[in-house]
């Protein structure tokens, strides 16, 4: 009985520990993500956040909704998602942003955004471009594709799991955030005529 | 240490040595546990990666789960094609190999040549063969669907553009094989002294225009896309594309094996896109990719040229069929001397996001090979279009080196991404302002794109339309071009079409559109066939204008090989050209009759396109019937008597992707996997954690 108790005790908690160390790892990733910005700002490189990284941070996402910021890692494969939110697209000139962040950790927030919110992002070259939340949308992923062509340019979309208190890992809805840039027309600069 | 202090603070005091000895094995139990949990906190990002990496932020297939699947069924194909004379007669069998252990319906969406007619369709189940038939469209769905249902082994194949099919194959039963055996021919290209045959593997995802018609859920067709305002079979065209690493290894494999039978003596046989391996036996040549299969990411291009003095002038080809004289004839018109006139030369180049990677690489050298062409007396523009139309210049400019270093910079700058509006692109490049000061200026535009868009057909007509005394010539890119929106979009804009199959092949085709567009070789082209003109049914009826380097290309119905062909037209001078052929030095041919029935077809659908009525449907569908072809209204099935397949035995059905043609980016994203393990793993430790905690007190209170 005893051995049983002990047993039921012990993998109760290394299952808490396992669970606990994801957010935990989330944010001690980010603090380490926060030098890697600072040098990849400064020397206007990529620079890993640690030597065996696959992957590096090009950008830094701000919530002021949610006094919130953290640092975005170029794509979203491999582990990347558990350090830092992964730009899936975007990031040459003009075009849409496409950001994705765990449900449970980085973008945990998201829920708390509004049509009208503002976001921010600042690229490597340390200037900000400010979005305005358009709207916010439920999506089946298994009977819908991001279609990045068909997305207007200067569209930020920011892409999480759904429903944010499911206990299921794999569940096939998805939470997007579409905002749009703010200010500045997406106005190709080279166009003297255009339609 | 909580877990090992508290539970030892629970026994009750017994004699010392077996006190010790019990707190001993407890110590042991504790540091084993210890351990275990080390392993586990080893093992975790190992095994959390490889989870991971598998369905995170690529484009993958997913079941009801979310969980990605490679797709059960392999596929393998196998052309065979043999060429005679100017006629490339193919047979294309494609292999559904079920690798799972549940019966699976396979849907594949392919590409055939764009000038294609298929004849044929056979199953092959084990050792037997199934005959297919020709039926019209609906029909035949429905003897396919009925079969399916039935457990039947059956197949169908549908036609959905000229150049795109739909493949059915139903019961493929598990661990086992159903093959679809298709036969096609197809014109042999020739051009400037070239043979060229090409054979499309894959195709690039297309844009579809128009706002989205949300569709029920039971329409869902398979396809990334959903049907569109413009494109009401979105759904349907729209496979879909997944990088080559995506399927399993041996899968989306083709092995080519190709026959020249020209009756020339060849001077040489090579691919712009594949590597090759060739013999010779007297003047027939055997063609194969070398390494044997090649991967099914970019069409397979292969010309062939003849040895220098003995390119053919004219040819004359005759075929009787069912008691019928069907002939096809050939001529080159010799190269006479050009006049340029000043020109206005819009170039439009296609920067949308299916042009994203070597596309637009190869379209930005293609440009700039075209602005080096300019002479002063020249004026041009450069129009962008994507989602939004741009253009360099707001009118016409002249050629100055000025301009011309602008219009450089502006090209070297442009970027692929975002959408495929043509239309507007178009409008702005043939409906720009007209005036011609002194009448003798010729406005010409080029296009270049990969044609990846889904509203072929309101294109056309726009084209024909908007297009005036001007003329469109359009220059495919990519490694999987639409060829069919390539070919037809030059024939209604009355110019030429050219493709380049890859970076290194610029030059060569753009050296020649260029020079052909210097002006057309021959204009107002008439036929004139011997005997009376009553019976005779000769296409094309209206000849188009020959650019240097063209042959003109005539099949004709109810003529026998006597007598003379006279042909006649003008030339740029204005003077008369004319030619005749004696048909007796007709050589016999197959499958003339079809490549006529083809043409027929495809007047039949000009003609509705022009007055803006339907096509004569049960015309197109009784001439198909009649010649055994695939149409827009006439489908090939093919059904086993016998059902296989017990009904109340489940049955899924698989649609297979095509690959992503070579050197290009995928447009379309799935949705990553954006949840962790972390909320499941903490529940699951806190309940385990509290229901001790509660046995804990429990077993207390029941010692105290």
């Amino acid at each position: 009985m005893r051995r049983l108790l002990l047993l039921l005790f012990s993998s109760s908690a290394t299952l808490l520990v396992f669970g606990l160390w994801i957010p935990l790892k989330a944010a001690i990733a980010q603090e380490l993500l926060e030098l890697a910005w600072a040098e990849s700002q400064a020397r206007q490189t990529e620079s890993r956040p640690w030597p065996w990284a696959d992957t590096w941070p090009v950008a830094r996402l701000a919530i002021p909704e949610l006094n919130d910021s953290m640092i975005v890692l170029a794509d979203t494969h491999g582990e990347s998602l558990a350090f830092g939110p992964g730009r899936l697209a975007g990031g040459g000139r003009g075009g849409a942003v496409i950001i994705a962040g765990h449900r449970d950790t980085h973008f945990r927030g998201l829920k708390a955004l509004e049509a009208g919110n503002e976001v921010r992002l600042q690229g490597r070259d340390g200037r900000w471009q400010e979005y305005r939340v358009e709207g916010i949308r439920v999506v089946d992923s298994r009977a819908e594709l991001i279609d990045t062509q068909r997305l207007p340019d200067g569209t930020l979309l920011l892409v999480t799991c759904y429903p944010f208190d499911s206990v299921d890992a794999g569940g096939p809805l998805r939470y997007v955030v579409t905002a749009s840039a703010k200010g500045k027309q997406w106005e190709k600069i080279d166009t003297v005529a255009g339609i | 240490m909580i877990i090992s202090s508290s539970p030892l603070r629970l026994y009750t005091p017994a004699t010392v040595s077996r006190r010790q000895r019990f707190r001993f094995k407890r110590l042991l139990e504790g540091v084993s546990l210890w351990l275990t949990v080390l392993l586990m906190l080893f093992v975790h990002p190992l095994y959390a990666e490889a989870d991971e990496a598998d369905h995170v932020g690529q484009l993958h297939f997913v079941d009801g789960q979310g969980v990605w699947q490679e797709p059960a069924l392999v596929l393998d194909s196998d052309f065979d094609i043999k060429i005679s004379g100017l006629i490339a007669d193919s047979r294309l069998l494609r292999s559904f190999r079920n690798t799972s252990d549940q019966w699976r319906e396979g849907v594949f969406v392919f590409p055939l040549p764009e000038k294609a007619s298929v004849y044929g369709l056979t199953m092959k189940v084990g050792e037997r063969t199934i005959e297919g038939e020709v039926q019209p469209k609906k029909q035949a769905r429905r003897t396919y669907e009925k079969a399916r249902e039935a457990g039947q082994h059956a197949a169908n194949v549908e036609q959905q553009r000229p150049n795109l099919f739909t493949a059915r194959v139903a019961n493929i039963p598990p661990g086992e094989t159903v093959s679809v055996e298709l036969k096609y021919q197809q014109p042999v290209q020739y051009q400037a002294g070239v043979f060229e045959l090409t054979l499309p593997t894959t195709l690039t995802p297309r844009y579809m225009p128009g706002t989205p018609v949300r569709s029920a859920p039971d329409q869902w067709q398979g396809g990334w896309a959903v049907p569109t305002t413009e494109v009401p079979d979105a759904g349907a065209i729209s496979p879909f594309t997944v990088n080559p690493g995506d399927v399993s290894a041996d899968s989306h494999r083709a092995s080519i094996s190709l026959v020249i039978d020209s009756g020339l003596p060849l001077e040489s046989v090579s691919s712009p896109s594949h590597r090759l391996t060739t013999s010779q036996d007297g003047q027939t040549f055997r063609v194969r990719p070398d390494g044997g299969e090649i991967l099914m990411d970019r069409d397979f291009v292969v010309r062939w040229r003849p040895v220098s003095g003995v390119e053919p002038s004219a040819a004359v080809f005759h075929q009787s069929w069912l008691g019928e004289d069907y002939l096809m004839a050939m001529l080159m018109p010799g190269e006479e001397g050009t006049m340029a006139l000043p020109r206005d030369l819009i170039f439009v180049i296609d920067t949308s996001g299916s042009m994203a990677g070597e596309s637009i690489r190869q379209a930005r050298s293609a440009l700039k090979a075209g602005l080096e062409t300019l002479t002063p007396a020249d004026r041009f523009n450069v129009i962008q279009f994507n989602s939004q139309t741009y253009s360099l210049f707001v009118q016409p400019e002249v050629a100055t080196g000025n301009n011309l270093a602008r219009a450089r910079q502006y090209v070297d700058r442009l970027q692929a991404d975002g959408g495929t509006e043509m239309a507007p692109a178009l409008s702005l490049a043939l409906n720009g302002p007209t005036e011609t000061d002194d009448g003798a200026r010729v406005r010409q535009v080029i296009f270049i794109t990969d044609g990846a868009v889904g509203n072929e057909a309101a294109l056309f007509q726009q084209i024909r339309q908007q297009l005036g005394n001007k003329r469109l010539f359009t220059v495919g890119i990519g490694s999987a071009p639409n060829r069919h929106f390539m070919r037809e979009a030059a024939r209604w804009g009355r110019g030429s079409y050219t493709a380049i199959q890859s970076p290194a092949d610029v030059d060569g085709p753009l050296q020649a559109l260029f020079s052909a567009m210097e002006s057309p070789v021959l204009t107002d082209i008439r036929v004139n066939w011997p005997g009376q003109e009553a019976g005779i049914e000769s296409f094309p009826r209206r000849p188009g204008d020959l650019f240097q380097g063209e042959p003109l290309m005539f099949v004709a119905r109810g003529v026998t090989a006597t007598g003379e062909l006279k042909v006649s037209g003008r030339l740029p001078g204005g003077k008369d050209w004319s030619w005749t052929l004696d048909l007796q030095q007709a050589a016999s041919a197959t499958g003339l009759h079809r490549h006529w029935a083809r043409e027929k077809i495809d007047t039949l659908e000009d003609e509705a396109k022009v007055t803006g009525r339907e096509p004569d449907k049960a015309g197109i569908t009784e001439l198909a019937v009649n010649h055994g072809l695939m149409s827009a209204y006439t489908s090939f099935v093919a059904v086993e008597s016998t059902p296989v397949r017990s009904v109340d035995t489940p049955m899924a059905s698989d649609n297979l992707p095509t690959l992503l043609p070579a050197g290009s980016q995928a447009g379309m994203l799935r949705y990553p996997q954006t949840a962790t393990s972390a909320p499941l793993l903490i529940a699951l430790g806190l309940v385990g954690l509290m229901f001790s905690l509660a046995l804990v007190l429990l077993q207390r209170r029941t010692f105290s």
